[in-house]
């Protein structure tokens, strides 16, 4: 059911935030730049792959389009929950 | 950082592109599978450090009070019913669908967890829907804060703890701000989460 990339991803966030909590306490810690680089060097392999399929390439627009709608209901959704949700629950 | 973002994403796309046409299978293996699934690894294991480091969180987590957390719960459930919805009028996969909108905004995690899940489709999927409620919230401030007060941090989703926050104190005023840091936090932590149950589910 489960297939190992899914644990190991689940364990990479669990980790990460257990060693963050441990070194809390500790001076103050810069992972702004290591999260650019990795945040870099991921959107280009997440590129490459998109790159290196020319049937996705092709269908980009219709990707694109569908993209616009799930974005807009999503959003249009949480506003609508959101402000139902303020009227039973004062938030100031 | 969006600049290097979207110049890391073309520069990735054209070297994609010149390699399958003329480049060696290695070459797309290594980036492909190696590069990407190491430095999504490294990006969660960074971010749930970044998570657990912050002591500001915990502070404005208890100056808020547990009755904030309606407001995540709220932007969590309206994502998830959007991404239903959509996926099914427009006759995709439902649960890949409520999967990629499960990640609140934040494109550089959706983008790239629900390609290695569910296929590079779905990660340009999830890539430009969570950009799109990126730029829609920040373009769109002025209207959101008139349908709701809260209107942008709905919005917002995760991107309220850091990308989005200042526009929406702006428009939303500075009582605002914990509230949406707060349920920017807790989308964060919740979208990888998300994401990968309901990828599992199917």
């Amino acid at each position: 059911m489960f297939d190992l990339s899914v644990v190991a991803l689940i364990a990479a966030l669990v980790v990460g935030m257990v060693f963050g909590w441990l070194l809390r306490q500790k001076r103050q810690m810069r992972l702004d730049r290591v999260t650019v680089v990795v945040i870099v060097v991921l959107i280009f392999s997440l590129g490459f792959s998109i790159g290196s399929n020319s049937e996705l390439l092709e269908s980009m627009p219709r990707i694109g389009l569908s993209a616009v709608v799930m974005t807009a209901l999503a959003v249009t959704f949480s506003v609508v929950f959101v402000a139902l949700a303020r009227r039973k629950v004062k938030l100031g | 950082m969006i600049k290097y973002i979207l110049a890391a994403l073309v520069a990735g796309g054209v070297a994609g592109y010149l390699n399958s046409g003329f480049g060696s299978p290695l070459a797309s293996v290594v980036v492909s599978d190696y590069l990407f699934n190491w430095s999504l690894v490294a990006l969660l294991f960074v971010m749930g450090m970044a998570f657990g480091l912050d002591r500001e969180a915990v502070a404005k987590f208890k100056r808020a009070g547990s009755k904030i957390l309606v407001v995540p719960a709220a932007v969590a459930g309206g994502s998830l019913l959007g991404g239903l919805v959509s996926g099914w009028v427009l006759g995709l996969d439902v649960f890949a669908s409520m999967a990629v909108c499960g990640g609140y905004g934040w494109y550089t995690l959706a983008g790239p967890l629900a390609g290695q899940i569910l296929g590079a489709e779905w990660g340009a999927r999830g890539l430009a829907v969570n950009l799109l409620r990126e730029l829609v919230t920040i373009a769109a401030v002025s209207l959101l804060v008139r349908v709701d007060r809260y209107g942008p941090v709905a919005a917002g989703g995760a991107t309220t703890m850091d990308t989005t926050l200042p526009v929406i104190v702006r428009y939303c005023g500075t009582d605002v701000l914990v509230a949406a840091f707060v349920s920017g936090f807790i989308l964060s932590i919740a979208a990888p989460i998300t994401i990968i149950t309901i990828t599992t589910l199917t």
